[in-house]
Order: structure tokens, then C-alpha cells, then sequence
């Protein structure tokens, strides 16, 4: 009865928000997910010092999703200039350079994403930051001009640092980490 | 008859796919610091297109295989998973490292407000975030030290140790007015930082009053907290005459010390004091009417 209920206010959801679907799976998580967009389930359970708001929770997971969908397709098509919308310092350059680095070298990258199980960890009293553990389930393949010279179907953590802008978060810091990291 | 030109054909196929290097493979090392060169082993002979994946770094060039690679720092300045790649035609062979990031060289140090009230519990929050000299985040704990130097007070420190690269704690505001000044260290690196603690509400707000015909003028006296700190000038406090005409509102600032303001007169009033959330005593004047 209860998924039942929640599946109704997810549906509701789901018409307000038209093709952005932001719904809340229990009371601390939330889970942004869309036809385009990869889907990215939060758990704030163990989130310390600050506990996260609902509205902060939805906008966070939202604006993760986005950035990884920009990622994704920066990486694919080299252009950078699909970063500025949800990446800032550290991330923003970094992917900037890997770009720059594939198109001198004629590769480029495709993501196939399946899902991100993100758990937000620290957030800041005053609210400036917030660290986010992200076990991604992606598909890589690297091309060579039409070749595929490496491909790999397995989980990839990250450590991610966010920070609230004017209208939405940005992901300031998105660095690979070891499967044992976390 | 059959099997024979089956394995004529099969040794025919064989002979027509390129021939391929033996055992292409890459070994790098298990470990690798960030900025640090390191080479990678090749076997196999002849040349092969190398390639070196990271999350910023993207790398491509031609090797000799059987010879070990040499990979510089500056292409391993991040850390995190990296794949090296050698493909020999569309042979391709691939092994992953880990980039570890390397010793404390730079703090992010946030210290939140920049304003504090003095006597107030677990005002201040301060937040340390651990990078090396590239900016990656130092996973493994490190120890920070912070050293807290309040105004007229004697300086003490605490020490916190980061846990995925962030350390964090929450402390109490000390009862003088001042520059409050704290610093984090980690390793040979260390980050100052300033908090002004300011006066907190007023406390014991009195008011006296000067009556000249139609006119009384109010004054405060000095302004201060309950810790004997001025409230700074600017401070606004409001005074509030009733008299038979009704309400009648003043919002002054603090100057020098004390605020000041006049109303005129209508008969019997009284008249009070607020600053912030504190109020003060009243005053009850009989004006002509």
C-alpha cells in the first residue's frame, strides 16, 4: 500500500515536473532520473554535520544527473563548452584538459550510464559544500577515430564535491577513486 | 576427404589474419604517485600505439614493445584510475593503475561566519579540505592542527584528522571582542584565517530622558553586552513613546557608544527601549498639553 502511495506521488511528481522526474524515495533520499538523463539515487542518511533539506536533496541529485549526462556527451562529441552548465573550478577544468587532450589525439570517449548510487557525507554547516561518494555502473569505450581501443562494463567510484551557485549546484570536484576507497 | 580441407582452409584463415605480437601486454606498477614518472613494462616485439587514459589526461604515441614505457609526472598529475593501452593493429591490450595523490600542499580552509557574537556555543565552523600541490583530494586520513588565538585570551589548539580529505569541527565564540584568529596546518602547510568577534545583544539596556517643554530627549546609556563589550556603531535601537495620541516609533544608531532620540510631547507618556531582542527599562514623563 505504501510503494503504492509512493508511486502515486512520484506520478504526480512526474506531471508537475514534466520531463525532469524528481521524486522522493524515502525520507532522506531522492532519486532524479528522465528519459535523457542518467539515473542518480541519493542517500543522506549518514550526512553530517548539516542535515540536508528535502528541496537541497532534490536539487543536488538533479543537478549530478545533468552533469554526468553533460559528461557524457562533452566527452563523446569533444566539446567542451557543454561543461559550463553544471561544472565549475577543479572539475570543469580538468574535464576541459581531457578534451583538449582528445581532440589532439583523435579519440573520443562514450559513456553508456546505468545508474549512479551517490551517498552525501559531509555537508557544511553554513552550507557552502557538500561531498558526495559515487559508485557509478557505466560502460566505457574509447574510440581511436571509428576503432575501439578500450571498453570496459564495470563500477566506477567517485569522490565529488558540490557547491551551491545562485540557481543550482555544481559539481566542483569529481575525482576517480580506488573500488577500495570507500 | 572432408576433414582434410577443413583444415586446409582453418590453416588458410590462420594465415590470413595479421600476424599478431606475442603476448602483447602491459605491466604497470601496482602504485603510482601523483607527478611522479614511473615507467610501464611492454612484451611483445615490434611497435604498438600506446595510449594512457586518466580522468584529465589523455595520451597517444607510438612504443617499442619488450621496452619499458616511460610515463612523465606531468601526465599522471591527477589521481584516481588510469588505463594504459597498447594496440598492435585492432589488437589491443589494457591495464589499470591507480594514481595516488601525493603529500599535503595545499588547504582549502573554510571558516564560517566571518562575524561571531562573542559567549556564543559552537558559533564558528571551521572546514579543512586536504589537497596535494595538484589538487587532488588526499583520500587517506592526515592529521590537521589548529591553532585557535582568541582576543585576550590564551591561544590553544585542537587537532582533527580528515577523513576523505575533509576535517571539520564546530567551536564556541570567546567572551571579548576582537580579531579571533585560527590557523590549520597539515604537513609543512598552514592557512590563516580571521573571525571578528563582535558584541553580542545588549545587555542591561537603560534609558534616561531630558525633559524641555514640548520636547523630551531620550539618550541610552553605553551600550554594551553582557561581557562588557560597546555594541558596535550603527547598531540601530529603537525608542517607542505612547501618549495620547497613539505610538510613535524612533530608530536611531548607536554613535560613540549611546543612541539618542526626541519626540514631542502630548501629555502623560511613556517611553521605552529596544535593541535587537533586549528591552530596556521605561521611561513615564508628564508633558504639557
Amino acid at each position: 500500500m505504501k510503494s503504492k502511495l509512493h508511486l502515486m506521488e512520484c506520478f504526480q511528481t512526474l506531471l508537475l515536473l514534466g520531463a525532469t522526474i524528481l521524486c522522493f524515495s524515502h525520507h532522506s533520499g531522492s532519486a532524479a532520473n528522465a528519459a535523457s538523463l542518467p539515473r542518480v539515487v541519493l542517500d543522506a542518511d549518514s550526512i553530517a554535520p548539516r542535515p540536508i533539506e528535502q528541496q537541497t536533496g532534490e536539487t543536488v541529485t538533479h543537478a549530478y544527473a545533468q552533469a554526468w549526462q553533460d559528461l557524457a556527451d562533452s566527452l563523446d562529441s569533444n566539446n567542451s563548452d557543454l561543461l559550463s552548465e553544471y561544472f565549475i573550478g577543479e572539475a570543469k577544468q580538468r574535464l576541459a584538459r581531457r578534451i583538449s587532450d582528445q581532440q589532439k589525439t583523435g579519440l573520443r570517449t562514450r559513456y553508456t550510464d546505468h545508474g549512479h548510487k551517490v551517498r552525501a557525507v559531509f555537508y557544511s554547516r553554513d552550507g557552502g559544500e557538500m561531498q558526495l561518494e559515487d559508485e557509478a555502473q557505466l560502460e566505457v569505450q574509447v574510440f581511436d577515430g571509428q576503432r575501439v581501443i578500450y571498453s570496459d562494463s564495470a563500477a566506477h567510484k567517485y569522490l565529488v564535491l558540490m557547491t551551491p551557485g545562485a540557481d543550482r549546484w555544481y559539481v566542483r570536484s569529481l575525482e576517480s577513486a580506488p573500488n577500495n576507497a570507500f | 576427404m572432408r576433414r582434410t580441407s577443413l583444415t586446409i582452409s582453418g590453416l588458410l584463415l590462420l594465415l590470413t589474419v595479421p600476424a599478431l605480437p606475442q603476448s602483447l601486454r602491459l605491466q604497470p606498477p601496482a602504485k603510482v604517485t601523483a607527478g611522479e614518472s614511473f615507467t610501464i613494462a611492454s612484451s611483445g616485439s615490434g611497435t604498438a600505439t600506446f595510449y594512457l587514459l586518466g580522468s584529465s589526461h589523455v595520451a597517444k604515441r607510438t612504443i617499442h614493445l619488450g621496452e619499458d614505457v616511460l610515463v612523465p609526472g606531468s601526465e599522471v598529475s591527477d589521481s584516481g584510475l588510469y588505463q594504459a593501452v597498447a594496440c598492435v593493429a585492432s589488437d589491443c591490450s589494457a591495464a589499470r593503475f591507480v594514481v595516488a595523490p601525493s603529500s599535503p600542499a595545499r588547504l582549502g580552509f573554510l571558516v564560517h561566519p566571518s562575524r561571531a557574537p562573542v559567549s556564543t556555543s559552537n558559533v564558528i565552523n571551521a572546514t579543512v579540505l586536504v589537497f596535494d600541490q595538484f589538487n587532488n583530494t588526499l583520500l587517506a586520513p592526515t592529521d590537521v592542527d589548529l591553532r585557535f588565538s582568541p582576543p585576550g585570551a590564551a591561544s590553544y589548539d585542537r587537532n582533527a584528522a580528515t577523513h576523505r580529505g575533509i576535517a571539520w569541527l564546530e567551536i564556541g565564540s570567546t567572551p571579548k571582542q576582537g580579531q579571533f584568529q585560527i590557523v590549520a596546518s597539515a604537513g609543512s602547510v598552514t592557512e590563516p584565517r580571521i573571525v571578528q568577534q563582535v558584541a553580542s545583544e545588549a545587555c542591561g539596556l537603560r534609558l534616561n530622558g531630558t525633559h524641555n517643554g514640548r520636547f523630551v530627549r531620550v539618550q541610552t546609556e553605553p551600550v554594551r553586552d553582557c561581557s562588557g563589550n560597546p555594541l558596535s556603531d550603527g547598531t540601530i535601537v529603537t525608542f517607542t513613546k505612547i501618549d495620547s495620541e497613539g505610538r510613535s516609533t524612533v530608530d536611531a544608531p548607536i554613535k560613540k557608544g549611546v543612541a539618542t532620540a526626541q519626540f514631542e510631547l502630548s501629555g502623560q507618556a511613556r517611553i521605552s527601549v529596544a535593541c535587537g531582542v533586549v528591552l530596556g527599562n521605561e521611561l513615564s514623563i508628564g508633558g504639557r498639553p
